[in-house]
């Protein structure tokens, strides 16, 4: 009798990268880093030491669809947003901010983070628009290259995280 | 000078027309590329288009090709504004018609020396 072809074992022997095998923290510094010295101001340091997100958080985010598949992921405290909104807006910042000018201007940070992490991973890949509010659940903890970091003493963290579940029998961290 | 700022981020908007105002020019913004188009239309023929490639309605890619069809617009030079940095990407946008492709982040300098390349830096300021 003939095999007949079900794809199984093609898919017993799937493979996907995982992100820490396309792109590493100091690589996703570097890009922050830019970032931060174009929108938010030429004098802006992002410090690489773990803070502890409490209280009042807001994440905003890019989706990348491509050979990787995944989401840029920034999460910070709401204040801290909003200082991020002024520092970007400089004299264009309104007296008072409303949640529309932080996601906005937040959205527009993970656009660009995301953009140019995009463009250092294999291609081609789509990306979404961006999205602020609760962050996307990390589906694999194998598949997560995070990166924390203190933006005027106030922790913020970059992660760039897969959108799928770890496929059978690969590693878990 | 006038310049239409194309961009879905109210802060990029700002940014972006912020540095062609000091500059000299006169800007108008755009949510997306069917407001952009709107205000063409409308008869504001600005010598510069600066517009983002990922927005809701009307993408930048989009934009870019919809101005290319109509010879009424043939004068005006369309500069990417983009955080989508893919080299096949730029050669798509660059094949639409866009005169130049800009990198987001960027600095004042940055979007300056592009505008020098375009041949599109007031006089004044080019002196």
């Amino acid at each position: 009798m003939n095999d007949v072809d079900t794809g199984e074992r093609r898919r017993s022997g799937e493979t996907r990268p995982v992100i820490t095998e396309l792109i590493d923290e100091a690589t996703v510094q570097s890009i922050a880093e830019d970032a931060w010295t174009a929108l938010v101001g030429e004098d802006e340091i992002l410090l690489p030491i773990p803070g502890e997100l409490t209280g009042d958080i807001v994440s905003s985010w890019v989706d990348v669809v491509g050979p990787w598949t995944g989401t840029v992921v920034l999460t910070t405290g709401r204040e801290t947003a909003a200082g991020l909104t002024r520092a970007l807006l400089g004299d264009h910042a309104p007296d008072e901010l409303e949640d529309e000018d932080i996601a906005d201007a937040f959205g527009e940070i993970a656009n660009v983070v995301g953009g140019n992490v995009k463009a250092a991973l294999p291609g081609p890949s789509a990306l979404s628009l961006p999205d602020v509010g609760d962050a996307p659940a990390v589906r694999n903890p194998a598949d997560v290259c995070r990166l924390d970091v203190l933006w005027r003493g106030e922790p913020l963290s970059i992660s760039v995280q897969g959108a799928l579940p770890a496929l059978p029998g690969a590693p878990q961290n | 000078m006038r310049a239409l700022v194309i961009d879905d981020s109210r802060a990029m908007r700002r940014i972006v027309s912020g540095i062609l105002e000091g500059l000299g020019y006169e800007t108008q913004q755009a949510g997306h590329g069917r407001e952009g188009l709107d205000v063409l239309d409308g008869g504001w023929l600005p010598e510069l288009v600066c517009v983002d490639w990922n927005m809701p309605v009307m993408d930048g890619l989009q934009f870019v090709s919809a101005v290319r069809a109509n010879p009424a617009y043939r004068q005006l030079t369309i500069m990417m504004v983009t955080s989508e940095s893919e080299h096949t990407q730029i050669v798509r946008a660059l094949a639409a018609g866009a005169h130049e492709y800009m990198i987001k982040p960027f600095t004042a300098d940055a979007f300056r020396d592009k505008l020098a390349l375009l041949g599109l830096l007031p006089q004044e300021v080019a002196l």
